[in-house]
């Protein structure tokens, strides 16, 4: 997964916004509205809810695609609670004879839980610096007049357009002329340049009224404290959204890690799950590494799934 | 009358307090300026003229003109490397947007355990492929499930990842199992926008589903299928993960994709203008498909 090759559509701006006389209240209010509005949509005429045996059919499809979906990651977790050498097919994949040797030998080496560190800071510093940049870029061309403005945004946004391909090698070279191979600034920098973020910002803060930011000029707020105390908790929601992807797309990165972190230290947990694999460690080590990987991203996905899925679908963001 | 208007507004931006707005908008786009020049807008320049040039990181680029780009030409790799990249685009695009519309249509309607059932779909989306490809391979090994599958409906015996015709339609089935719950959440947000009376209107004039779907919800889905179109393709030219994994390229090259050959040119054997012209030659590429499709699928917006 790339980092920066990702479409963008329109983000629709907040309905509504608690302002100074309708506070939290109202935001509740709005939660109760959405579902109200929800049901109503989820109530179909009778006519068009499908007969009792068609119900039955999309059951039954459904299931089964939906049993063949997670398969991948029953097998995962169950092949790295065999021992070694325990892979046919279909014998290994119940759920007996456990051992978590596979997970001693994982946590235990040296590298594992290096990867593990690297990766945490990659996606840890990716995401606050991402959010923190783009927050100060997207308020600055929503909302600020200054030469230039226009034009700078375009060309911001028709990065998205320049393959990642394209200015990978270009973006190596100047790490590598910085001495930043086999550095954590080289592996976050470049990351950070990152134009969805900036125009996800920039539509959805353009969606907050100028009245709230203006009274606060008058209240003799300076522009600092506008940033931190308005347009900072006003962008929660799309900080939310954005940041789960900006982790995922941190936590699931590899080429450029794979480029950038040449030595063993180095590495985040997918470059050296890839490397495990290559050097025929048996298959059980190889998907506890998987699972050690794969558990922080479930629990992301667990916790921000609501802003995932609505982001995909207000947004187009690229999962 | 429009001069008179503007009037009060140049006014007001050339006052003390539009000069701050302005150096304080600036000072706040600074930071991500500073990393879009260094990161975004110079490598996009450096890498289309690096393009054109021999280059090792050893000593300075020398200007080859189109040598890198006769040199591709020639090259019986990119043609294998391309044809690999094509056959996997082919098989996955259409693979993953069937299997998205199918699901947006199954789930569309909110019964018990849809959000279940979408949660599910799209999971694989969030997980890396590289973790997923570690699984698949004992997925497809030789006595793994897959193959045992093949083998009792008389299929394939024998591993596909090992099979130089079956490696590109294995791994299209890992990157259509990556991709489908994306497209289902797109399409699912588009078939919002079907127009609830016109369906109930044609229900009761009696029109079956098929006649339903192709002149009702396909007309409101459009610019949606469309828009999975163009990124589905572009994501698939660019499949390198789940390859480097799976199949490191292999058997004989069967899977070798563009990405792939472009990773081994700029970071196996350093040859960088060679490499960056392969990434322009996938940016074009990408782009003409992109253009393709817009005529075909329609021309509306």
């Amino acid at each position: 997964m790339s980092l920066d090759t990702h479409e963008v559509t329109e983000i629709t701006p907040p309905p509504i916004v608690a302002t100074e006389d309708e506070p939290a209240r109202s935001r509740l209010r709005l939660r109760r509205d959405r579902r109200r509005a929800g049901r109503e949509q989820d109530t179909v005429p009778y006519a068009l809810r499908g007969t009792r045996r068609g119900k039955v059919l999309r059951g039954v499809l459904l299931g089964v695609v939906a049993l063949a979906t997670i398969f991948p990651f029953y097998a995962m977790v169950v092949l790295s609670l065999k021992p070694s050498g325990a892979v046919e097919f279909p014998g290994s994949l119940l759920p007996w004879n456990l051992t978590t040797s596979a997970y001693s030998d994982v946590l235990g080496s040296q590298d594992v839980p290096q990867w593990l560190i690297n990766t945490l800071i990659y996606s840890i510093v990716g995401v606050l610096g991402t959010l923190l940049l783009s927050a100060l870029a997207g308020y600055a061309f929503a909302k600020k007049r200054f030469p230039g403005r226009e034009a700078m945004f375009w060309s911001f946004l028709s990065m998205v357009m320049v393959p990642y391909h394209v200015t990978m090698i270009p973006t190596f070279v100047l790490i590598a002329k910085m001495n930043g191979v086999d550095t954590y600034w080289g592996l976050i920098l470049p990351s950070l340049a990152n134009a969805q973020a900036v125009f996800l910002m920039r539509q959805f803060i353009q969606g907050l009224p100028d009245e709230l930011f203006e009274a606060a000029k008058i209240d003799g707020a300076s522009e600092f404290q506008i940033f931190v105390r308005i347009v900072l908790p006003l962008i929660k929601p799309i900080m939310a959204t954005l940041g789960t992807f900006v982790f995922l797309w941190h936590w699931n990165d590899f080429l450029w890690p794979l480029i950038v972190g040449q030595s063993t230290d180095m590495r985040t947990l997918t470059v050296g799950i890839a490397s495990l694999q290559q050097q025929n460690v048996p298959l059980n080590v190889v998907l506890a590494g998987s699972v050690v990987a794969f558990v922080p991203i479930f629990m992301a996905y667990l916790v921000g799934q609501r802003y995932v899925t609505e982001g995909v679908a207000a947004t187009g963001i690229k999962g | 009358m429009a001069a008179v208007a503007e009037q009060p507004r140049r006014l007001r931006r050339r006052g003390p307090h539009a000069r701050r707005e302005a150096r304080i908008g600036l000072l706040f786009v600074l930071p991500a300026f500073v990393l879009f020049v260094l990161f975004r807008f110079g490598p996009s320049i450096a890498g289309v003229l690096l393009g054109f040039t021999d280059y090792s990181l050893m000593d300075s680029p020398k200007f080859t003109g189109l040598d890198n780009f006769t040199r591709l030409w020639d090259d019986p790799v990119f043609w294998s490397s391309l044809k690999v990249t094509v056959l996997y685009t082919v098989i996955t695009v259409p693979g993953t947007i069937i299997a998205a519309l199918g699901l947006a249509l199954l789930t569309r309607r909110a019964f018990r355990g849809s959000k279940l059932f979408r949660s599910i779909f799209f999971l694989p989306v969030v997980t890396s492929l590289v973790l997923a490809s570690t699984v698949f391979i004992w997925i497809f090994s030789t006595d793994g499930p897959w193959s045992t599958v093949m083998s009792l409906v008389g299929g394939h015996t024998g591993s596909w990842l090992a099979d130089d015709v079956f490696v590109v339609p294995a791994l299209a089935i890992v990157g259509i199992w990556s991709r489908f719950g994306y497209g289902m959440l797109i399409l699912l947000a588009s078939l919002q926008n079907v127009p609830r009376e016109l369906e109930e209107a044609a229900l009761t004039d009696g029109a079956g589903p098929w006649q339903r779907f192709r002149h009702i919800i396909a007309p409101s889905l459009k610019p949606a299928l469309f828009f999975l179109a163009v990124i589905e393709t572009t994501a698939s030219f660019q499949v390198f993960d789940a390859v480097y994994v799976m199949t490191g390229g292999g058997p004989a090259n069967a899977s070798y994709t563009l990405v792939f050959q472009l990773y081994d040119a700029g970071f196996k054997y350093f040859d960088l203008g060679y490499a960056s012209a392969i990434g322009l030659a996938l940016f074009v590429l990408t782009l003409i498909v992109a253009i393709i499709q817009r005529l075909v699928i329609g021309k509306e917006k």
